[in-house]
C-alpha cells in the first residue's frame, strides 16, 4: 500500500489535440490538507476528474488511496467525497430529497448528520434547489461531499459562491476533517483561502506542477502590495534600501511598494512617521507565479489565465 | 424511490411519464372509439376508392373488423408513433441528457458503476413502457363493449399492447445506447426518428413491392404488429427479436460508455 493518498507520475491528458495535463507529478500525504492552486484552465479539474475516473488519462500513472481510479471502481469511490466544480442537479427537488438520495448511493449517512451540516451552513433543506441562490446551492454541494465522513475529500473550487462568513465555516469544517484524520485535496484559484486551511500547496500551471510548498514558505515568498498614506510627506531615504521591497514609489505623503518577504523592517520604518492608512493586499496568482519565477529559473513570465477547464 | 438510480430515475421522470401514458392511452382509445362510426358500408366504400398501395403505405389494411381497425390505427399508426417519441425522449435523456446537463459527473462520482447506471436507467425505461402498454390495454378492454369492439379478445389486446411496449423498449434502448456511446442526445433522438420513419416505410411499403419483401424483416414495426397480435395473440418469436435487439443495443452502448470520457 502506497504511503501517499494521491500519487500521479507523468500524468498526461489530451482532449483531442488540446492538452489538459502535460506530465503532472503529484503526491498528497495521508491526513494533510493539500491546496491545489492554479489559474483557470491550468488542469485542476482535469486532474480531479481523472481521480474520480470520470475521464481517463492519455498517459502516466495515477493512484488514489493506493489504487488506480479505473480498477478501484465503486469500492474506491465509496471512500471519497467529491464536490464538483460545477454542481448541477435537478432543480425540481428539495435539498433534503437530493441529499437523501445521494446518501443512499453513498451507502448510508449517519443519522442527523445531514441536518447538523445544514444547520451549520444555515441551509433550508426543504427549499427547492431550483429556487436557491448560487451560494445556497454550493452549500448543498458542500454538505453532500462531507456528509458520509469519507477518508478522502476531493473538492473542486469548494468556496465558489459562498459568502465570506460561509467560507469561514467551510474552512472550519475542513479543519475538523483534518483533525479527524481525513485527507483533503482542494483546488482553488484564490491563494488566501488555501493559505488559511492547507498544510501544503501545489501550484499547477499549463498542465504541470510548478511547485509544491508548505503554506509557510508560500507566505514568505508571496509578494504583497503595500500602500501607505502618511500624515505628511516623508523622506525617500527613510525607505530606500529596505530588504525585500520592490518597486518602491514615493509620491509626497503616499508610499507604494511591493513586499516580497518579512514585513518587520518596513513596519519599523513606517512607525517613525504618522501613518494615516495602511493597505496590504494579498498577492493574486499572477504575482505569486511572478515571485516563483523571479526566485527560480527566471525564464518564464506570468501570463493571462487560460481559457479551458 | 430515493434508494437507487433506478428509483430516482422514475421519480424524477414521474410527471413526464404519467403525461405520456395519459396521452398515448387517450389517443389510442379515441381512435378505437371511432370504429363504430367508421364501420359503415358507406365508409367501407369510401376506403375502397383509395388506391390499395396508399392504404398499405399508411398501414390501413383491413378496417372492417374491430381487430383490423384497431390494429391499423391504435396499434398500426398513432400508438407506435407516440410510443416511439416517448421512448426516444426517455432513452435520450437517460445518459446523454444527464451528461449534457452536467448532472452525470456527480452520479458517477458515487459508488456506482457506469454499467450499473446504464442498466438501472434502462430498467426504468422498461417500467415506463410496460406501464404505458398495460394502461392502454386496460383502457381498451374497458371500452371495448361500449365502442362495439366486442370481437376483440382481452388477451389479444394485452398481447398487442405488450408488443407495442416492446417496440418502445427497443427504440428507447436505441436512443439510450447511442446517447451512452456518444453523449449526444440530439444524435440519439435524430437516429431514432430516422430509423422510425425508415422502419415504418419498410414495414408497410416494402411488403407490397415484389422482391423487396425481405426488407420488412429489418423493420422493428414488423416485429411489433406484423404478426397481427390483436387477431392472433402474442407473437413470441417477434417479441424475442425485439428483446434480443434491445439487449444487444444496450450492451453495445454500455461497452462504449464504460470506456469513454464523460463530458463536463
Amino acid at each position: 500500500m502506497a504511503a501517499e493518498v494521491i500519487r500521479t507520475a507523468g500524468l498526461t491528458k489530451f482532449y483531442g489535440r488540446r492538452r489538459g495535463l502535460a506530465g503532472l507529478d503529484l503526491e498528497v500525504r495521508p491526513g494533510e490538507v493539500f491546496g491545489f492552486l492554479g489559474p483557470n484552465g491550468a488542469g485542476k479539474t482535469t486532474t480531479i476528474r481523472i481521480l474520480l475516473d470520470l475521464i481517463r488519462p492519455t498517459r502516466g500513472e495515477v493512484t488514489l488511496l493506493g489504487r488506480s481510479p479505473r480498477d478501484g471502481g465503486p469500492t474506491l469511490r465509496r471512500r471519497v467525497g467529491y464536490l464538483p466544480g460545477d454542481f448541477t442537479v435537478r432543480g425540481g427537488q428539495s435539498a433534503r430529497e437530493l441529499l437523501t438520495y445521494l446518501g443512499y448511493l453513498r451507502g448510508g449517512v449517519a443519522a442527523g448528520r445531514i441536518e447538523a451540516l445544514a444547520e451549520r451552513f444555515e441551509l433550508d433543506l426543504e427549499l427547492r434547489i431550483g429556487s436557491m441562490s448560487k451560494g445556497n446551492r454550493q452549500k448543498v454541494a458542500v454538505v453532500q461531499a462531507f456528509m458520509h465522513e469519507p477518508e478522502m475529500l476531493i473538492l473542486d473550487e469548494p468556496t465558489a459562491g459562498l459568502d465570506p462568513l460561509m467560507q469561514q465555516r467551510f474552512l472550519a469544517l475542513v479543519g475538523e476533517a483534518r483533525a479527524a484524520g481525513q485527507t483533503v485535496f482542494m483546488s482553488s484559484h484564490v491563494l488566501s483561502e488555501v493559505q488559511q486551511s492547507a498544510d501544503r500547496v501545489g501550484i499547477i500551471r499549463d498542465g504541470i506542477l510548478v511547485a509544491v510548498e508548505s503554506v509557510e514558505t508560500l507566505r514568505r515568498r508571496a509578494v504583497r502590495r503595500v500602500e501607505v498614506q502618511f500624515d505628511a510627506a516623508v523622506p525617500w531615504a527613510a525607505f530606500e534600501g529596505l530588504p525585500d521591497l520592490i518597486d518602491l514609489e514615493l509620491d509626497g505623503a503616499v508610499l507604494r511598494c511591493r513586499l516580497a518577504g518579512r514585513a518587520d523592517e518596513l513596519v519599523k520604518a513606517l512607525a517613525r512617521f504618522g501613518v494615516a492608512s495602511l493597505t496590504v493586499r494579498e498577492p493574486d496568482l499572477e504575482e505569486l507565479f511572478f515571485a516563483y519565477y523571479r526566485g527560480g529559473a527566471g525564464t518564464d513570465q506570468p501570463e493571462g489565465t487560460g481559457d479551458a477547464a | 424511490m430515493l434508494r437507487s438510480v433506478f428509483g430516482k430515475t422514475l421519480w424524477d421522470g414521474r410527471r413526464a411519464i404519467i403525461g405520456w401514458i395519459i396521452g398515448i392511452t387517450a389517443v389510442g382509445c379515441l381512435y378505437a372509439a371511432f370504429f363504430s362510426i367508421v364501420n359503415t358500408p358507406e365508409m367501407a366504400g369510401a376506403i375502397k376508392a383509395y388506391p390499395e398501395g396508399l392504404l398499405d403505405a399508411i398501414g390501413f389494411t383491413d378496417i372492417s373488423s374491430a381487430a383490423g381497425y384497431v390494429g391499423s390505427t391504435t396499434f398500426g399508426l398513432l400508438g407506435p408513433a407516440l410510443v416511439l417519441v416517448f421512448a426516444a425522449a426517455l432513452g435520450g435523456a437517460a445518459i446523454a441528457g444527464e451528461e449534457e446537463a452536467g448532472r452525470l459527473d456527480l452520479t458517477l462520482a458515487h459508488p456506482v458503476t457506469r454499467w450499473g447506471v446504464v442498466l438501472q436507467r434502462f430498467a426504468a425505461l422498461i417500467v415506463a413502457m410496460v406501464t404505458a402498454g398495460l394502461v392502454l390495454a386496460l383502457a381498451l378492454i374497458a371500452m371495448s363493449g361500449p365502442a362495439q369492439l366486442d370481437d376483440l379478445e382481452p388477451a389479444n389486446i394485452l398481447a398487442a399492447s405488450a408488443q407495442l411496449a416492446l417496440l418502445g423498449v427497443f427504440f428507447g434502448a436505441l436512443a439510450l445506447a447511442l446517447g451512452a456511446a456518444t453523449g449526444r442526445r440530439n444524435l440519439a433522438n435524430a437516429t431514432v426518428a430516422i430509423v422510425g420513419v425508415a422502419g415504418f416505410l419498410a414495414n408497410n411499403l416494402a411488403a407490397s413491392v415484389s422482391g423487396l419483401e425481405w426488407i420488412q424483416a429489418l423493420s422493428p414495426f414488423y416485429y411489433q404488429a406484423g404478426g397481427a397480435p390483436l387477431r392472433d395473440g402474442l407473437q413470441v418469436a417477434d417479441c424475442a427479436v425485439l428483446t434480443v435487439a434491445s439487449l444487444v443495443l444496450v450492451a453495445l452502448g454500455g461497452v462504449v460508455f464504460d470506456r469513454r470520457d464523460v463530458a463536463v
